[in-house]
């Protein structure tokens, strides 16, 4: 393993492979949480720092109890019940040990559980045969990208509240048609990140 | 609801004036339309004139169907139809380019709610989603008489192919494979000048632009003046990425934007799997607007801050 | 409310994707052709079948505080189950919806139906509910998909369609494309009803447990 391999997934993930954009992972909080910019800074943080410790939490459990037992027929159930577990934990010790932050994420800590994105990050991990360094780069690079396309996204939506479209088409339409020129935007990075850092 | 709308400046208020500054850039485009008829012959004509009028029909029918006050008037569809010409290769199959047409108005410009409310440029996006969908028919260039080669000199770059590379001079002029209305940088300093000269646009954009674009290939040791002249840079940074409701309002903001521009064009450019990247540099750019304006932005004496 | 009206609210008039908005990531995922858009809706209509089964005959066992855990771990357990069943029968499908298999753990829709309707019905009005919903899941898929093969492939299930073929918009077997499609979708849905649809039903939205997330229904 050496840097450079690090440095593409994590990038790729972010632009090549965005997960928003490119993937279609986390579209209803991505399109709900949107309208302000605040928000949707807070939930963008919320989905990089749980899927980082979900990562970090479901790597080891495949690769040390599941995988060298046969049970790797388990992982939905078990992945999901970890994240689960993880995602009460977090809001519990945040609340306890850190309010001021748990006031801006704690409102979006529980929809993290059903959050796909979150879910996927993990499977892809292991469906990637990641080593667990280069599952937490995914992870890191899954969740910076989620942030980035959510806060770039909040700004065109603060622009296209100014638009006056047709009524068939104001809300949800315009939202992705929004989010089809930004995900075209994003295609422009294809190869980019291999060349650059290969 | 407020009935009051606010807006960034320029506040375009009627028709007139929308119709003045649209005059001005069809003038300034109208040596790049002439080199282009005399570089690529008449099926540039041909191509030009479908995407013009289909613009043009685009938008006057979207507007009498959904009962909307008609502003064909005003000139902006003939120039989002021109610049989306200038942007195709010659021999593009004409339903491709009538199919980009209706992307730019109705797509990327009525449905956001008509002139000024876009966030994305029309031409350029429907370039680039042509670009995504049809890339071989993008990506067919036809002779060019007196050029050695139908590539276009970035595709040389791009394969090593430099023994074919036009003289500089034949770069500068537009004699090279290419886009209808990139080639030809002369015609579009000529355009470039007078917009400046009349005031419809600032030189911020295009000399940040430019320049990032001259440095940055400098320092990366590419050929500056080929990477200069080889693409659709001086179209971009003159015509597409100085759009008003799509680039920054205060001049600081757009030299921020220029040199976003120029940085990610370079980088695409020079790493990416397309062997242009004005256009997405553009969009990409196009899209974070909202922060740059934010982050330029004037606040009055005595103001809160946003 | 009537059998009938059961199976049919949940295709046309409560429509899952198209009038409440659920289920977007597959939705949009796994459109792009249209045998796998089938592939997924039934997939999902299975798994809605068993949830809404089992939820329903065990309503009045499940304690209501953990009801929330008890959901997620056996739609969890039957989302693995069809799983298995999709490796084992359907094998190119498998490898073609990937993870969005497993992701149907996370679809609001099935949370949604067992939230709404299983834990206060019986079994059989249940099953009725899931099957109405499933379709209407896999109708909404197929139409997205019908769109984006037609138009970004040129055929449809896989069959090419003469002089489409050679003329592919290839921009809508990608992601930007399938934003366009499905936003177009809405769009003309929206217009035929004269609205109605866009206005998203509370019901769709108070149980689906990113509520306060999506900003749909609920705080934002």
């Amino acid at each position: 393993m050496d840097f450079s391999s690090l440095i593409i997934i994590m990038m790729s993930a972010v632009l090549v492979n965005n997960f928003v954009l490119i993937q279609f992972l986390g579209i209803c909080p991505f399109l709900g949480v949107s309208k302000k910019l605040d928000s949707a800074i807070g939930m963008g943080l919320a989905v990089l720092f749980v899927m980082m410790i979900a990562s970090a939490a479901t790597w080891p459990i495949y690769a040390l109890l599941l995988a060298p037992n046969g049970l790797g027929y388990l992982q939905t159930i078990v992945f999901i019940v970890i994240i689960a577990a993880l995602v009460q934990l977090v809001e519990i010790t945040m609340k306890r040990f850190m309010p001021a932050l748990y006031k801006n994420l704690g409102i979006f800590l529980p929809l993290m559980t059903t959050n796909c994105a979150v879910f996927a990050a993990t499977l892809l991990n292991v469906s990637a045969q990641y080593n667990y360094a280069e599952a937490m780069t995914n992870a890191f690079g899954a969740g910076a990208g989620f942030l980035l396309a959510m806060v770039i996204f909040a700004g065109i939506r603060e622009h296209t509240e100014n638009a006056d479209p047709p009524a068939c088409i104001k809300g949800l339409p315009l939202a992705l048609f929004s989010v089809a020129i930004l995900a075209m935007a994003f295609m422009g990075f294809g190869g980019v990140v291999e060349n650059l850092f290969g | 609801m407020n009935p009051v709308t606010v807006s960034y400046a320029p506040h375009i208020h009627n028709h007139a004036s929308t119709s003045h500054i649209m005059r001005d850039v069809l003038i300034a485009l109208s040596p790049a339309l002439a080199g282009s008829v005399l570089i690529f012959g008449m099926r540039a004509a041909v191509v030009i004139f479908m995407c013009v009028a289909s613009a043009v029909v685009f938008e006057w029918g979207y507007q009498k169907i959904m009962k909307k006050q008609e502003t064909i008037s005003d000139l902006s569809a003939c120039v989002t139809g021109l610049l989306l010409a200038f942007n195709l290769p010659v021999d593009i199959p004409l339903w491709q380019a009538v199919f980009g047409s209706g992307v730019a108005i109705i797509l990327v410009k009525q449905f956001f709610g008509g002139i000024g409310k876009n966030f994305a440029n029309p031409a350029l996006t429907a370039r680039v989603v042509m670009l995504i969908s049809f890339p071989t028919a993008m990506s067919t260039w036809a002779e060019v008489p007196n050029a050695v080669s139908s590539a276009t000199p970035l595709e040389l770059v791009q394969t090593g192919a430099l023994q074919y590379m036009p003289s500089n001079l034949d770069l500068f002029l537009g004699l090279h494979g290419g886009s209808l209305g990139e080639t030809s940088e002369l015609a579009l300093i000529i355009g470039g000048v007078y917009l400046i000269a009349r005031r419809v646009i600032t030189w911020h954009i295009p000399v940040s632009f430019i320049g990032t674009v001259y440095i940055l290939t400098a320092i990366l040791g590419e050929q500056p003046t080929v990477q200069l002249l080889a693409g659709g840079l001086f179209i971009g940074a003159i015509f597409m990425a100085t759009d008003y409701p799509t680039s920054p309002q205060t001049n600081s903001g757009r030299l921020i934007f220029g040199l976003g521009c120029g940085l990610l064009t370079v980088i695409i450019r020079v790493w990416g799997n397309y062997p242009e990247g004005v256009s997405f540099a553009i969009l990409f750019m196009n899209c974070i607007v909202p922060f740059i304006n934010k982050l330029t932005m004037h606040h009055a004496l005595g103001g809160k801050k946003a | 409310m009537s059998r009938y009206a059961i199976l049919i609210k949940g295709i046309a008039k409560e429509n899952p994707v198209f009038v409440l908005a659920l289920g977007l990531c597959p939705a949009l995922a796994v459109s792009s052709l249209v045998s796998n858009a089938l592939g997924m809706g039934l997939a999902t209509t299975l798994v809605l079948i068993g949830t809404n089964t089992v939820i329903s005959i065990l309503r009045n066992v499940i304690p209501d505080k953990v009801r929330i855990p008890c959901y997620i771990v056996l739609i969890a357990g039957l989302v693995s189950i069809v799983q298995m069943l999709v490796q084992a029968f359907v094998y190119p499908l498998y490898l073609a919806l990937g993870i969005f298999l497993p992701l149907i753990t996370v679809n609001c829709i099935v949370f949604a139906r067992a939230e709404l309707f299983a834990k206060k019905n019986k079994p059989f009005d249940s099953i009725i509910d899931a099957i109405g919903t499933g379709l209407g899941f896999t109708a909404a898929l197929v139409a997205i998909a019908t769109v984006r093969e037609v138009l970004g492939h040129g055929s449809w299930f896989g069959i090419p369609i003469p002089g489409l073929a050679e003329n592919s918009i290839s921009l809508f077997s990608m992601a930007p494309g399938g934003f366009i499609a499905f936003g177009l979708i809405i769009a003309v849905i929206s217009k035929i009803s004269k609205g109605r649809a866009a206005k998203l039903k509370e019901s769709g939205c108070a149980s689906c447990p990113s509520c306060a997330a999506c900003g749909k229904g609920g705080a934002e």
